[in-house]
């Protein structure tokens, strides 16, 4: 693929040893790069009953097959992993500069397989790589060592560097991986297993020159792109009406969404935008996914979280690698009475932090949220799960399940911030009672109870959208290889994407009906399948979700592939390789006995009991029915969701796996 | 003292998308230059290392928006 490097370094942390490792035609041919990279060669590298946090575990650091072409937001590195958080397919991917960093090396992945006695990091440039001791940096967090790697290890290039924090050092089932200074690929527990490996760093200053095949074809795609985007503005001061819009949707039988609306808001307020909306609407959840706005103080949690608040402390705009739209920025947060100047800035919090540590634990302190988003950046924890996991701490405080004794002293009551704070602080360093919830809400509920409260879809908690107001959302919850992530699809994406225009077999877009939604329907199946498919393509070419969401006449993906690649495919082709990527990691599922029929929505996401009041009232879903159909269509066993031998077959993986 | 050929800038059809940063093999531009894209604060690519600039070009050919060209400067500009 002449987009790519063609190589990949492997690093045995063990012998102390690194190789590299040429990668066939046929592998790119069959899976591109990024995600499906590194679908295949842990399929076929981590041996059954390989010790989640042992030496047979891999973790991958991929780039994308379109990175570094000139294509805008391509530049996601995905983190790949058995997942010690599931048992089952790991993986995260993250923005920032990492992605490029890794080819300009000479790679399209970084493999670690074995465990370091001692911390270390990996430096690479050009012409070395070299295990290096870690022991000075081990302690500290991710962003006070990256700036230190930065300096320490500049030559002329400047080192861009993927870290873990305190969270990955402990080994949290709910750790990530960071770089830029808090951007951070943060699911399925990724941070840990480079916590086992002793791996504190990797450090890339190489300067390759990145290929692509027609780089002329592919800059006039971007520079199409780009000019549409620096025009997209939106008035300011507007935010407190995104409240009354999401009340409207909440209300709405059926919902319009266009790619580019998306990029007019994210331009103007990054996903904080998303936040009074989906309070009102019903696609956040509030109080540990139990309640309606009403019961969940929701106009005044709406009034709290106005994105234009954000935009006020808000310094300059971040952008990724390669992303004209900029839904990051850097906040000023010296004022802020938390922080008391511990911390003079934080990145802009993403939509997913602010709802699962605000509405979702009906704290209206937006201060709070901010400190926390740093504190959880620096550490390196994930903030959607722990999130989870403080609302169920919570809900069983409330339930009398947890005494104060318990909680080392906490009052954990709805809405107290300070308590919200103390116990994440007590989580990163493992502290007391934090020390239990610091692996997840599955774990936490085992040890104490409150099963009933522990929101979590096969381990992992889930993201901050709601499948009750979007169905094709709860389907991916469940048959996603690493369930409970919120990006793989949702009805009201699909209607935004046009993939019918590049796919023979996805159905029309068409504006979604909820009522329609909820039914398991041949229909409704193929969305399902076409939208998981196009993500996976997407991860394969380290494309950003927002790109996705523009859909497919704004983000140009196939023709970017076919200019960058030198092929000439259609969509069909490209969905071909998204549906492969998706049986390999499913594949890899069975291979360690993850088995996704063993993996369900909990009872209250199901609508089971349905909630009594606002726009989720009364819904309870027919997931696993739409599940099992979602499956079928895949060429999956719909009863046990293992690829059938026919579609492994048809679709070249037996014959992949053997290259 | 003789000027050289450097990057310079044209941040009109700017997007900050940071691809040229990431393109220079010596680090010898950032995003440190603070201004405005329409309405919004942004940081915007510029020469911060202009002994360290070897002049290769590798900015221009990166940059999808074309804002980027070589120019003589001296040091002092």
């Amino acid at each position: 693929m002449k987009s790519c490097m063609g190589k990949i370094l492997v690093v045995d942390l063990t012998a102390g040893t690194t190789a590299v490792e040429k990668i066939p035609e046929e592998v790119y041919e069959k899976v591109l790069s990024g995600k499906g990279l590194g679908a295949w060669y842990l399929y076929k590298n981590i041996p059954v009953g390989a010790d989640l946090m042992g030496p047979d575990n891999i973790l991958g650091f991929c780039s994308g097959a379109l990175t570094g072409t000139g294509a805008f937001m391509t530049g996601r590195f995905t983190g790949v992993c058995k997942s010690p958080l599931t048992g089952g397919w790991g993986d995260a991917n993250c923005g920032g500069v990492f992605s490029p960093a890794i080819k300009q090396c000479g790679y399209d992945a970084i493999f670690f397989k074995g465990v370091s006695e001692k911390p270390v990091y990996l430096y690479c440039d050009n012409s070395k790589a070299e295990i290096r001791d870690a022991s000075e940096y081990w302690g500290l967090d991710a962003t006070e060592a990256e700036a230190r790697l930065q300096a320490d290890c500049k030559t002329k290039k400047k080192p861009c560097v993927a870290l873990i924090g305190q969270a990955g050092e402990k080994m949290s089932l709910i750790s990530g991986i960071c770089n830029e200074g808090g951007r951070i690929a943060a699911r399925s527990g990724v941070g840990a297993v480079m916590g086992s490996k002793k791996l504190k760093a990797v450090v890339l200053a190489g300067s390759k020159p990145m290929p692509c095949a027609d780089r002329e074809k592919v800059m006039a795609l971007s520079r199409e792109l780009g000019r549409k985007i620096n025009k997209m503005t939106l008035p300011s001061h507007i935010g407190a009406s995104l409240a009354l819009g999401g009340a409207g949707m909440g209300m709405m039988p059926s919902m319009p969404l266009d790619g580019s609306i998306t990029s007019l808001i994210f331009r103007e307020w990054g996903t904080p935008s998303n936040t009074p909306m989906a309070i009102m609407s019903g696609d956040g959840p509030l109080k540990n996914w139990g309640a309606g706005p009403a019961e969940a103080k929701g106009v005044k949690m709406a009034l709290a979280y106005n994105p234009d608040k954000i935009n006020k402390i808000e310094t300059v705009k971040y952008h990724c690698y390669s992303c004209p739209l900029g839904c990051g920025g850097k906040l000023d947060i010296r004022k802020i009475k938390e922080a008391e100047n511990e911390f003079p800035e934080t990145h802009k919090p993403e939509y997913e932090t602010i709802q699962a540590f605000g509405p979702l634990c009906i704290n209206d302190d937006l201060d709070s949220i901010l400190y926390l988003n740093e504190l959880l950046n620096r550490a390196g924890m994930d903030s959607i799960s722990a999130g989870n996991t403080v609302a169920w701490a919570i809900e069983c405080y409330e339930n009398g399940i947890l005494t104060k004794e318990q909680t080392d002293g906490l009052e954990l009551t709805w809405g107290n911030a300070d308590a919200i704070i103390e116990l994440t602080k007590k989580m990163i360093a493992r502290d007391g009672f934090g020390n239990d919830l610091a692996d997840g809400v599955k774990r936490a509920a085992a040890k104490y109870g409150g099963e009933e409260f522990a929101m979590h879809v096969g381990g992992q908690e889930p993201g901050m959208h709601d499948a009750r107001n979007d169905a094709q959302l709860g389907v991916h919850f469940v048959a996603e290889p690493a369930p409970g992530k919120h990006t793989i699809g949702m009805a009201i994406q699909y209607g935004a994407m046009s993939l019918c225009d590049i796919c023979s077999w996805a159905p029309p877009a068409t504006m979604h009906s909820k009522a329609e939604d909820l039914e398991p329907t041949e229909k409704n199946a193929m969305i399902s399948k076409a939208n998981a498919a196009y993500s996976m393509l997407v991860d394969g070419a380290g494309g950003c979700y927002y790109g996705e969401m523009m859909g497919v006449h704004m983000w140009k993906l196939i023709d970017y592939l076919n200019a960058a690649a030198g092929w000439n495919y259609g969509g069909d082709h490209y969905m071909d390789i998204g549906v492969r990527i998706q049986t390999i990691r499913q594949m890899f599922n069975i291979k360690h006995g993850y088995m996704p029929a063993d993996v369900k929505l909990p009872g209250r996401m199901a609508g089971e009991p349905a909630l009594k009041t606002g726009p989720l009232k009364g819904i309870t879903l027919k997931n696993r029915e739409q599940v099992a159909m979602q499956w079928k269509a895949f060429g999956w066993d719909e009863k046990t969701g293992e690829p059938l031998p026919k579609t492994i077959r048809e679709l070249g993986i037996d014959k992949l796996m053997e290259v | 003292m003789k000027a050289k050929t450097v990057p310079s800038f044209k941040y009109n059809n700017c997007v900050n998308c940071g691809i040229c940063v990431q393109a220079c093999p010596v680090s010898a531009i950032d995003m440190t230059r603070v201004g405005k894209n329409g309405k919004y604060a942004n940081v915007f690519p510029e020469l911060v290392d202009y002994d360290g600039c070897i002049g290769c070009r590798m900015c221009v050919s990166s940059c999808p928006m074309a804002c980027i060209d070589m120019a003589a400067f001296y040091r002092e500009q």
